[in-house]
């Protein structure tokens, strides 16, 4: 009986780590598929021209969660700016995980103050 | 001469008026609800929220703006970014981009 229930917590725990693991993203891929971005979101003082004029939102050591809803959100129309729907627009889920954890791999600065 | 300079000095001043406006340490006060999902700094420590520390003055501004106007569809920021000003979005916005965090990665 403790054997079996041993068996079963570690297929248990195997297939956990398993979905954990489909769910990540890979920071080395994300940074092959970030071409696109660093047009805009890489160069330093950046600013969108079109609607309206304002800089590009940093990523860098952003959570991944967030950029993957973020990209989610332009894909499914929720979120509107017109590049980044057409940009997302050819992005599949791997290619969001990848490309969320590149971007949440930057050294993130621990607050001053 | 010299009137002239004062002159141009005056409207340099006046010019530079909304830039100035925007007051960090009065967002710092107004960025106690903000903190309890975002972080006392903005370093949030969820991954659902954002990290708002380093953000660029002007998107944030343009995030929260857009959500007061709708244009941004968020359950949980609308109702909040509903009672802000204009002059508590800048304040807010002034204190999160002067904080360490965020940086441009490529």
């Amino acid at each position: 009986m403790i054997r079996i229930t041993a068996i079963c917590l570690s297929l248990g725990v195997a297939l956990a780590s398993g979905i954990v693991q489909a769910a990540d993203g890979n920071a080395a891929a994300g940074k092959n598929k970030s071409s696109m971005c660093a047009g805009c979101h890489g160069i330093p003082g950046y600013k969108t021209a079109f609607p309206v004029t304002y800089s590009v939102p940093k990523l860098g050591g952003q959570h991944a969660a967030y950029v993957v809803k973020a990209l989610q959100g332009y894909k499914s129309g929720d979120r509107t700016h017109p590049s980044m729907r057409a940009i997302a627009a050819g992005l599949s889920d791997q290619d969001m995980l990848d490309l969320a954890a590149y971007y949440a791999s930057a050294a993130v600065l621990s607050a001053s103050k | 001469m010299k009137k002239m300079l004062f002159t141009a000095g005056c409207a340099a001043l006046l010019a530079g008026g909304p830039v100035l406006a925007a007051n960090p340490v009065a967002g710092k006060e107004k960025s106690k609800t903000c903190a309890a999902c975002h972080g006392p700094d903005g370093n949030s420590a969820a991954a659902d929220f954002p990290r708002l520390a380093g953000q660029h003055y002007d998107y944030l501004v343009k995030a929260l703006a857009d959500y007061k106007a709708g244009e941004r569809k968020n359950a949980i920021m609308a109702p909040q970014a509903a009672n802000l000003s204009q002059r508590d979005i800048e304040d807010l916005a002034a204190f999160y981009s002067r904080q360490a965090g965020l940086s441009v990665k490529y």
